[in-house]
């Protein structure tokens, strides 16, 4: 009991940096939720575009804005260059199309013009480059032949009104199951840096010099010391990942109560006994706290970055994700990843998550012989 | 004495293994990290080749203007290819929608078209907008000709009409008379700003460096305080020693992380080199003057006082965008006092600024606000300095 409450002492110490990293889970929890809504029909992706119209809003000219606001998410930025351009950069805005002035003047009358347009470069402005495209081509082709603005007007609407039936095969609900991947694949950082580096402390804190002699000479013998602190560092990872998990209850919603959910809490399940194991090893290499920040944080941002947990892994090359399976958060992740294509759930389909799963069990067996090696040794040390 | 001392603080700093640690190699080892995760994003954004089936039942074979389109857009010679398309039956292509293979596909019936996806997306929407592309001219040639018949008396040969106005309305849809020119900068790399908050990271954790320097001739902090204090030395020569010193250390950081990050991670800082040196010239004695500060304000252990560098550098560089590009431009926008005053943010933005923007005056606006921020913190730390003196302590 005495080395229980003197766990508990340190860790009350501490508390500050477990609470940290979990309102950093939290934070980002939250600030991904904010983007989607769920649904199962059939919506249409939409850019992000701008126009900044400097010809008469009526005509042809508000029948084009029509069109693309029609395909498009308005954006609100304030008119002036520079924020504008802001917004290109940060993404806020995908396309900016400028019409020029007298546009509706110059196209009827058949001139060539010019409109310019500024844009990101990735998917969403391609398909803005098509839809502005495909109005400009089809207008320009009825202005060739008809000579009634009303009536090309019609007749674009006619030719651009949508006919293409649509099926949507997918019965899963993926905006949600992403979130859930999202914010586990996200607790991989706070699993490894919050729980990982407290444990590591606690143990440097016992590993003490000062502090074994003193826990040496006492009555308590060493086996049911070290006993205690492996039943509390356990007991502390096995709470904090409880305490995950529920913060992804309310942060997720539904989807966790789904057969998905359970094995989002399964799978995190043992990666937090494999970082718990990680911890022992780290502790028991370096008694100085300072390096063992240091190593902690390494490792932790290191396998965040590298297998995906802040930016997805479709997102990375393909080189960085090979070097990223000697560690087991790529397997975490993955498990992750894989759950939220998973349509129906039955061995087949589940045996590359249950792969996943034994690899990281391996990895646990593998810390714990490693630090069994490097604490005998120690001991002979000493 | 000034000399001795300088080169002492030099010593005494570049021996503390986890201050260098924190300072020198961690960023540098954050760089290498960011580099990894981020190079490949931006190539990933861009529009690649979609995957595709197409049912080969009769009603596409027949269809000419399908049959066509298709060909055109998964030719693999095509510089506008759009298009990976495997053509199977029914079966299959559920098969292959059904292991994500392909992105969806596209079935055709005597009067209707339909498109079958898995999911929403951005590929799925452009699958079904070509689609709807293709239909156009069709619709076009009807709805002229439905115009044009209204015009002409019955005795025309209607065939070679129809035949004179399709290939007619192919030719016009083909020669746009408006161009879209495209008035974009070439700099719109985003990523870039991540390697920027670390510049500023870095600059503002080197004020760990002056604050360790500064508190070894405090006597109300350390014992070699103490002992520094009781030496007939000014205190002028001390501290300026000791703030000149850990500058140079911090400057040494910068240099290699500008180093290995242009030369070696290839992060474009623009041409002007010059402006880039000036820039984190400043920022580095933005750091110093935070550290300086923090050193003289608080009375507390150098431990703690590490900690409340780390916890603000940090809370700094994530309003500048570190640990999500959109922050710095969600607080730039909402809140742009914030960024007005966040040190961070004034080294970050003053680099993208260098990057993105032709003209040069929000770059010197950030210059001249990191000199304002450096030369107050550096006041109240001189005022709280002078004339310090202890009976006993």
């Amino acid at each position: 009991m005495t080395t229980f409450k003197a766990f508990l002492k340190v860790l009350n110490k501490n508390k500050f940096i477990v609470i940290m990293y979990t309102a950093i889970l939290v934070f980002f929890g939250v600030f991904n939720m904010q983007t989607s809504d769920n649904s199962i029909g059939y919506i249409s992706t939409k850019p992000d575009i701008l126009i900044i119209n400097n010809d008469e809003n009526k005509g042809l000219t508000k029948d084009l804005i029509n069109y693309i606001e029609k395909n498009s998410n308005k954006v609100d930025i304030k008119n002036d260059e520079a924020s504008i351009n802001d917004a290109l950069f940060y993404r806020d805005v995908n396309y900016i199309i400028y019409i020029p002035k007298d546009f509706r003047k110059d196209f009827l009358k058949g001139n060539d013009t010019q409109i310019e347009i500024k844009k990101t470069g990735d998917y969403q402005s391609s398909l803005a480059d098509m839809i502005l495209e495909r109005y400009l081509k089809v207008a320009s082709t009825y202005n060739e032949v008809i000579k009634d603005e009303n009536l090309i007007i019609k007749n674009i609407n006619n030719t651009l009104k949508d006919e293409t039936e649509i099926e949507l095969t997918s019965t899963v609900d993926k905006n949600a199951l992403d979130k859930a991947a999202y914010y586990y694949n996200f607790a991989n950082y706070s699993i490894l840096a919050g729980c990982v580096y407290i444990i590591c402390i606690i143990l440097s804190s016992f590993n003490n010099n000062m502090i074994r002699k003193r826990t040496i000479i006492s009555s308590t013998s060493s086996r049911s010391f070290n006993r205690t602190l492996l039943i509390a560092n356990s007991l502390f990872a096995i709470t904090l990942w409880l305490f995950y998990v529920i913060l992804s209850f309310i942060l997720v919603g539904n989807i966790m109560f789904t057969i998905s959910g359970l094995f989002f809490i399964l799978n995190s399940l043992v990666f937090s006994i494999c970082a718990l194991t990680l911890a022992f090893l780290i502790g028991n290499i370096s008694n100085n706290k300072n390096a063992l920040n240091g190593i902690v944080n390494v490792i932790a941002l290191g396998s965040s970055f590298l297998c995906g947990a802040f930016v997805p892994t479709e997102y990375l090359p393909d080189l960085v994700l090979k070097i990223a399976h000697v560690l087991p958060s790529y397997y975490f992740i993955n498990t992750n990843n894989l759950l939220t294509k998973i349509e129906k759930f039955n061995l087949i389909s589940l045996k590359p998550v249950l792969i996943n799963i034994a690899i990281i069990l391996v990895f646990t067996i593998i810390f714990i012989v490693l630090t069994n090696i490097i604490f005998k040794r120690k001991n002979k040390l000493s | 004495m000034f000399y001795h001392n300088f080169k002492y603080t030099i010593k005494t700093l570049l021996k503390d293994r986890a201050l260098i640690f924190w300072t020198l190699a961690f960023p540098l080892i954050l760089g290498t990290l960011f580099n990894m995760a981020f190079s490949d994003i931006e190539n990933k954004e861009k529009l690649e080749i979609i995957d595709i089936a197409i049912i080969d039942n009769t009603y596409f074979t027949k269809n000419e203007i399908y049959k066509e389109t298709f060909l055109h857009l998964g030719n693999k010679n095509n510089k506008d290819r759009l298009f990976n398309i495997k053509y199977v039956d029914e079966e299959q292509a559920k098969k292959l929608l059904a292991k994500k293979r392909v992105t969806g596909y596209l079935k055709l019936e005597e009067n209707s078209k339909k498109v079958v996806i898995a999911q929403n997306g951005i590929n799925e929407t452009i699958f079904k907008y070509v689609t709807e592309e293709i239909n156009e001219q069709e619709k076009i040639i009807k709805s002229i000709l439905e115009y044009k018949l209204k015009d002409i008396n019955s005795s025309i040969n209607l065939d070679k009409f129809y035949n004179d106005l399709y290939k007619n309305i192919k030719e016009t849809m083909n020669n746009n008379r408006i161009q879209i020119k495209d008035i974009s900068s070439n700099n719109l790399s985003y990523t870039m700003i991540e390697f920027y908050t670390l510049i500023a990271m870095t600059c503002l954790y080197g004020g760990i460096l002056g604050m360790v320097a500064i508190s070894k001739n405090l006597a109300n902090i350390s014992s070699i305080g103490k002992r520094v204090s009781i030496s007939p030395v000014s205190k002028k020569k001390l501290i300026l020693s000791s703030i000149l010193a850990s500058y140079i250390v911090q400057v040494i950081g910068i240099i290699l992380l500008f180093i290995y990050t242009n030369i070696i991670l290839k992060i474009d800082y623009g041409n002007d080199y010059l402006l880039v040196i000036l820039l984190s010239l400043v920022g580095t004695f933005a750091g110093l003057c935070l550290g300086t500060f923090i050193a003289c304000i608080f009375k507390l252990g150098e431990n703690t006082k590490t900690g409340i560098i780390i916890a603000l550098t940090m809370f700094f560089c994530f309003l500048s965008g570190m640990m999500g590009i959109t922050m710095k431009y969600i607080i730039d926008k909402n809140i742009p006092l914030l960024n007005k005053i966040n040190p961070a943010n004034m080294i970050t933005d003053g680099f993208y600024s260098l990057y993105y923007y032709d003209t040069k005056t929000r770059f010197y606006f950030n210059v001249i606000s990191l000199l304002l921020f450096s030369i107050i913190l550096l006041s109240i730390s001189i005022l709280s300095l002078r004339r310090q003196k202890y009976d006993n302590i």
